[in-house]
């Protein structure tokens, strides 16, 4: 445990290096993130200038939502920055290197990466939370703890769509499908969606778990949701490793020319 | 004799979709597809001892890839079973790691944008290395790879050949008990081949590694191995101690004549044209012609090596003559054109 510990240490120390390799790039990457999801909390900012409260949500919920959401996925990014690309190296054969080595692949696989992007989303969602969160210690536990769990969901759900690739060989259309979708389920507030939407955003799309997050966590903790989103995180999670080591024995390589980077 | 690695009938078959060309074809695989069962290692019977140095030869497409790939843990097999240091590999795949290095010449484990040195820590990390071991380990492997002018230097700023030179310091990190490797010198120059080959021999002779390797290059097997498998279609075609294979296997010689300058006409194919026998003896066949070096490919079942020289010198004034065994390739692609016409070579 403690020298997986410290590989997966090493693993984030060499991605950092890698990253600032070229520090202006790393710099305008994350920057544009940053201004990038500015941009859409500004358009919800007049959104709600004109519409104050939209199904029990005002404009403080939404910035909540955008801070779970880009801190989420940020902190997931940057430490297991190949979660969204699963389905791309398994199609195409470049999981030799992580399976000749003796650590866990899916682990070693997803830290061998950092998405410089995601260190914007994440410094996003840390100054979204200063500026409209809660910040007595309370309120800044609840804000981890969210984070977290978004996080996870991300990871979970990715390892899901990506191990398809073992089965239905090129699945990188479906996951940056799910990828693309399911960002922007989180993204928007869930009090929006009604019947049969909201059911599958609470089951199969697990995204209604983060874009519940400010209310059912951070404004007025509900135990139920709390619990109910630590399982879905759980679940997620451990089914998409599940899944990710039965297709291991399906993995069928490939002999296209590939560097660590 | 204590074994490094046996297989049992081990196959590997993939299921391919075929598809007819053009629009209509897609059109047609899209409703109505049509597998196909390819079978890319035929149940193959290996087994290597331990210190031994075995190349696995073959065309593209024979299976060798995918033989090493099953034979470390990254392919589980179809049919048949293996046990690599005593362990089987696709069961055991993170205790065998431990014990085995991998190079693949198309599949870097070096960061491209870092330097070789912070490579090496991670991987110091990934197999759990003792630090102060490590660092021997690593200043030694340094030295003998001669690494020292470019450990601190990005990946993407080494040449192709120091790349290499890196791949394989890194896989020895871990004192690995047999090192695959998959086409090491895939693409380098001479020079560094042959480095590449000395340090490979060095570390099997002081720490008795068992190589097992892949490889196009015919040097890489004559220079590096004791021993060579040679499959084709997915099975083992032939089995043979390297030094054995070529004298065993072929039977001929290749004879290079230089004529000597006073020989008139100049160029040897006039003079062959005029005055060498005609036609050639059997069991001689002329080769190729460049200048006046006259190449000749001699089957010593059919002709004597003594007359043929003699009547070779009768014949002609001689400035220069070497009589020279088949290059491997030469005698791969011998043993392939045995199988298409007998069906099959028994090893």
């Amino acid at each position: 445990m403690s020298g997986t510990l410290r590989f997966l240490l090493a693993s984030w120390k060499v991605n950092l290096a890698s990253a600032l390799e070229y520090r202006l790039s790393f710099f305008l990457l994350a920057g544009m993130m940053f201004v990038n999801n500015t941009i859409w909390l500004f358009f919800w900012y007049l959104f709600f200038a004109r519409f104050p409260v939209v199904s029990g949500w005002e404009i403080g919920d939404v910035m909540l939502l955008w801070a779970v959401s880009a801190g989420g996925f940020g902190w997931a990014s940057v430490l297991f920055g190949n979660f969204p690309r699963i389905a791309t190296i398994v199609s195409s054969g470049q999981l030799d290197v992580y399976l000749s080595q003796p650590k866990p692949v899916l682990l070693n696989m997803l830290t061998s990466r950092m998405s410089v992007t995601g260190a914007g989303d994440f410094a996003f969602g840390l100054i979204v939370f200063l500026w409209a969160g809660d910040l007595t210690p309370r309120g800044c536990l609840l804000f981890a703890c969210a984070l977290l769990l978004a996080g996870v969901l991300f990871i979970g759900v990715m390892a899901i769509a990506g191990s398809l690739a073992f089965w239905i060989g090129n699945a990188e259309g479906i996951a940056s499908q799910v990828f693309g979708g399911f960002i922007s389920l989180t993204i928007y507030p869930t009090g929006i969606f009604r019947g049969a939407a909201k059911v599958i955003l609470f089951t199969v799309v697990p995204a209604g778990f983060i874009g519940y997050m400010p209310i059912g966590l951070m404004r007025e903790f509900d135990p139920g949701f709390a619990a109910a989103a630590f399982c879905a995180a759980a679940i997620f999670s451990a089914c998409g490793a599940l899944l990710f080591r039965v297709g291991l024995a399906r993995y069928a390589s490939g002999n296209a020319m590939t560097m660590r980077n | 004799m204590k074994l490094a690695l046996e297989a049992r009938a081990l196959g590997k078959t993939f299921r391919v979709k075929e598809k007819r060309a053009g629009v209509r074809g897609s059109l047609r695989s899209l409703f109505a597809p049509e597998w196909k069962e390819k079978t890319a290692v035929d149940r193959i019977d290996l087994s290597v001892a331990t210190g031994e140095t075995v190349a696995l030869l073959g065309p593209n497409g024979a299976g060798k890839s995918t033989t090493i790939k099953m034979l470390t843990g990254i392919l589980h097999p179809t049919a048949g079973e293996a046990t690599v240091a005593g362990l089987t590999p696709w069961r055991e795949r993170t205790k065998l790691a431990y014990r085995i290095g991998t190079v693949f010449g198309q599949k870097s484990q070096l960061w491209y944008h870092l330097p070789p040195v912070d490579t090496f820590e991670l991987i110091s990390r990934v197999y759990e290395l003792d630090r102060r071991d490590y660092a021997k380990r690593r200043d030694r492997l340094v030295e003998r790879f001669e690494l020292g002018p470019y450990l601190h230097t990005p990946v993407r700023k080494l040449s192709l050949g120091e790349r290499m030179r890196c791949e394989i310091a890194a896989s020895f990190l871990h004192r690995p008990q047999i090192l695959f490797l998959d086409e090491p010198t895939i693409g380098l120059d001479v020079v560094v081949k042959e480095r590449i080959r000395e340090i490979i021999r060095e570390r099997n002779r002081e720490e008795e590694t068992t190589v097992f390797l892949t490889s196009h290059d015919a040097g890489d097997v004559e220079e590096l191995c004791s021993r060579a498998i040679v499959i084709h279609h997915g099975g083992v075609l032939v089995d043979r101690p390297v030094a054995l294979l070529r004298r065993e296997l072929l039977s001929s010689k290749t004879v290079t004549v230089t004529l000597a300058d006073s020989e008139d006409p100049a160029t040897a194919a006039e003079w062959f044209g005029r005055r060498a026998w005609a036609p050639l003896p059997e069991g001689v066949e002329l080769a190729a012609i460049e200048g006046k070096r006259v190449r000749l490919s001699v089957d010593l079942a059919l002709t004597d090596m003594n007359q043929l020289l003699a009547s070779l010198t009768q014949a002609a004034r001689i400035a220069d003559l070497t009589v020279e065994d088949p290059t491997l390739e030469d005698t791969i692609k011998h043993i392939y054109g045995m199988e298409k016409t007998k069906g099959g070579v028994s090893p």
